[in-house]
């Protein structure tokens, strides 16, 4: 399976490294992340030198890793030695983080880009009227967008951030947060209705949660596509097993109008679930059955 | 907005509150028309800064930035102006560099796909691509002190090179006890590579009707059908690390400690004359000599394969260099403001320096003819040789555009063009590419950027360079 590989981007000092540290904390899954520099995020170990990448591995079996050589041959050191479940990359620690999160799935065909996280904080987005070049293309190139610091502006200014934050990217979901206070596993997808419980006793946005639909039919690819592009916004991720007609079965991963399909192998099984993660969408359980039965009636 | 000439326009200080001077935009009306309007905003955001002088200036392949425009040009007041990152850039000193050959297209042609496949193998590319110079961290702060006489001293180039060089291949008061470990440990492998994003190498061909001022590209080495090599590439890792260190450094000092507001964080600076000011003048010079170093290695990677394919030596191909010229940088000089000579610090974003003829410097071989400006055009249009003038003294501090501009996002870009199908019509037109990825070509496609004949027809009807000669490319490594 390929390995899903997010981008983690925000502007100096918008709270990254809170969120990286809060992940390494929290997380269940072995997550690999990229930073510039060790000392950054405050960790002590034991500094394994590689070619490309030394790392230093943690209890509970995340690895941070800090570049040395070239950013490709180094995910190939990293998915080699380490096996992660997921790696995170953080982008200050990159010379182009433009260049590396739209090439990364053509240059790189072991892994998939999950998603591109940016942090913003909400009082430096009050502090200076005008959102900078390098700024406005971290927020464009957003899935989700971390509204964090809310504690240091009051309401009705969070309300006019995220206003401008949709102006610049309309179809990112975004999350407010104080002290980058956020469920790792929800960034990642990676949560079930198992965690949804978990989720609900941390302190977080209790807007958030989800549905699952049982496929038990083949779908046709166009159909897919159709159902997918008419998800509604406040769907934030998708994902499960799917059986596409002619061309077998395919893991599924939809994050913010965006996604990717990736052969498993196997034959159709019973029982399939696609589970869907977003703002109340609950709410949307109805709408999004319907379309999906409308598509796997297609002949 | 003001016309001044048909291809000098200002926005006046009323635009904005907290505007200093005016802003001036050297454009032909359809490059302004398309001019992407986040460079207002920022061209004017820059007319805020404490002691800029006279207007801020965006050149017409501006386009927007990390809080300056690319292409961007604020001259500051050296006594109680500021120095800013952002008006310098990541990339620091990422710049051009022009080497001739006596070689014609016809002796070239036959080797070109081996050369470029070679040369793509002696100058790596791609982020994080590491080159041949093994330095231990202490023979890396030596040599960054140094710049390209380092390179020279160490046998990888020629004498001649250096007063062929901006500031002769150093800009003197490096200071690499002004830059951190972090920044050493992304410098020190990567001297001698290209990089990703915009940067190349390219093999390219002068043709005869493409020679605009006959006597001064006979002075400067040029003939009609020869083959040229132009290089674009700068700090890497390293110039990235000392402005993000810088940035940091500013950001926490210049509200609290200096006073001084902005308008968007993207500016941070500090005041030139401040502790942190001169540590971060001292620390990008040491930026600009890593890129000059990076240069001369490439240089001296290009005379081995030319030598190893065409079985000479590199004396006897020709191999010498015209100049090479820095586009992000910050630079104490000498301008005259109001009547009156004056020290101030020039910063040029994605813009060159276009010193006019007999200015301090310049080589007594072609001092007459003022200083060569190489312009890098895309992948598929075209880069020209220009000359600096005596106008650009008096208008732009001495300063010209840099390239053509893009014209639209890298991300956008990918979307619309696909770089498979890029190389396959570039090669039918005569144009051999080697990439490390196709959306990075992509990425560069002619159409991302501006009609390089329309930016060097600005400049050049505005006064403030030359044009001499244009060249067409047959080969490219991009990185």
């Amino acid at each position: 399976m390929k390995t899903p590989v997010s981008i983690l981007t925000g502007y100096l000092g918008s709270g990254k490294t809170t969120l990286l540290r809060r992940i390494l904390n929290e997380t269940t899954k072995k997550v690999a992340v990229i930073i510039n520099e060790f000392g950054d995020i405050g960790i002590d170990g034991r500094v394994i030198k590689g070619k490309n990448v030394n790392m230093i591995e943690l209890t509970g079996g995340c690895v941070c890793c800090s570049l040395e050589g070239e950013f490709k041959a180094a995910i190939k050191e990293i998915i080699t030695k380490t096996n992660p479940e997921l790696i995170l990359v953080e982008t200050t620690g990159v010379a182009e983080p433009e260049a590396i999160a739209f090439d990364l799935e053509e240059s790189l065909p072991e892994v998939r880009l999950d998603s591109v996280i940016t942090v913003v904080d909400a009082d430096g987005i009050m502090m200076f009227p005008s959102i900078g070049h390098t700024g406005r293309v971290q927020i464009e190139m957003g899935d989700v967008i971390l509204v964090n610091k809310i504690d240091l502006v009051n309401p009705r200014d969070i309300i006019k951030v995220e206003k401008k934050l949709h102006e610049i990217n309309g179809k990112a979901t975004l999350f407010r947060t104080y002290k980058c206070e956020i469920d790792s596993e929800l960034l990642f997808g990676t949560y079930t209705t198992k965690t949804t419980e978990q989720m609900h006793k941390h302190k977080h946005d209790p807007k958030i949660d989800l549905f699952q639909i049982s496929v038990d039919q083949e779908i046709q690819r166009e159909g897919l596509s159709d159902f997918l592009s008419s998800l509604p916004r406040e769907v934030y991720r998708a994902k499960g097993l799917i059986v596409i007609k002619n061309h077998g079965l395919h893991l599924l991963n939809y994050v913010v109008g965006r996604w990717d399909l990736e052969p498993m192998p196997g034959n159709y099984s019973s029982g399939n679930q696609l589970v869907f993660i977003g703002e109340r969408v609950g709410s949307k359980k109805k709408v999004i059955t319907e379309k999906l039965n409308e598509v796997l009636m297609r002949k | 907005m003001k016309k001044i000439s048909d291809v000098v326009w200002e926005i006046p200080k009323s635009y904005k509150a907290g505007m200093l001077t005016p802003a001036r935009i050297i454009a032909t009306k359809k490059i302004l028309q398309e001019m992407d309007e986040q460079v207002y905003e920022q061209l004017t955001n820059v007319a805020t800064l404490p002691g800029l002088i006279n207007h801020a200036l965006c050149m017409p392949d501006g386009h927007s930035g990390y809080g300056f425009p690319i292409g961007g040009v604020a001259a500051m007041d050296a006594e109680n102006g500021v120095i800013s990152p952002g008006g310098i850039g990541f990339d620091i000193n990422c710049g051009m560099r022009l080497v001739l050959t006596n070689l014609t297209a016809d002796d070239v042609k036959p080797h070109l796909k081996k050369l470029v496949d070679e040369l793509y193998l002696k100058v790596p590319a791609g982020v994080g691509s590491k080159g041949f110079v093994k330095l231990s961290h202490n023979e890396f702060k030596e040599a960054v002190e140094m710049g390209a006489k380092w390179c020279v001293e160490k046998g990888y180039g020629w004498e001649e090179d250096l007063r062929r060089i901006e500031e002769d291949g150093c800009m003197e008061g490096a200071d690499s006890s002004k830059i951190s470990i972090r920044s050493i440990q992304r410098g020190v492998d990567q001297i001698g590579t290209l990089g990703s994003g915009n940067h190349y190498l390219e093999i390219q061909v002068v043709k005869p009707e493409f020679i605009f001022d006959k006597d001064a590209a006979k002075t400067l080495g040029i003939f009609p059908n020869q083959v040229v090599i132009m290089f674009h590439c700068g700090s890497r890792g390293f110039g990235h690390q000392v402005a993000t260190d810088y940035l940091q450094t500013f950001l926490s000092v210049m509200h609290s400690k200096y006073g001084i507001r902005i308008l968007d964080r993207e500016l941070a600076c500090a005041p030139f004359n401040s502790p942190e000011g001169q540590n971060y003048f001292a620390g990008m010079k040491c930026g600009v000599n890593m890129s000059f170093m990076n240069r001369q290695v490439i240089l001296h990677r290009i005379r081995e394969v030319f030598s190893s394919i065409f079985r000479s030596e590199p004396e006897d191909l020709g191999l010498h260099m015209v100049y090479d010229v820095a586009h992000n940088t910050a630079k104490l000089e000498k301008h005259t403001v109001n009547g009156e000579k004056k020290e101030v610090l020039v910063h040029r974003k994605g813009a060159t320096k276009a010193f006019g003829p007999n200015s301090e410097g310049l080589p007594p071989e072609f001092a007459k003819l003022g200083q060569p400006v190489i312009i890098g055009g895309s992948m598929e249009t075209g880069s020209y040789l220009l000359l600096g003038t005596e106008t650009a003294m008096k208008e732009s501090f001495g300063s010209t555009c840099h390239g053509s501009g893009r014209t639209m996002s890298r991300t956008r870009a990918r979307h619309l063009f696909r770089g498979d199908k890029l190389q396959r019509d570039m090669e039918q037109r005569g144009i051999y590419v080697k990439s490390v990825s196709y959306s990075g070509l992509a990425e560069e496609a002619g159409a991302a950027y501006k009609d390089i004949d329309e930016v060097v027809g600005a400049v050049d009807q505005a006064g403030i360079s030359k044009k001499v000669v244009r060249f067409i490319p047959i080969g490219n490594v991009k990185g």
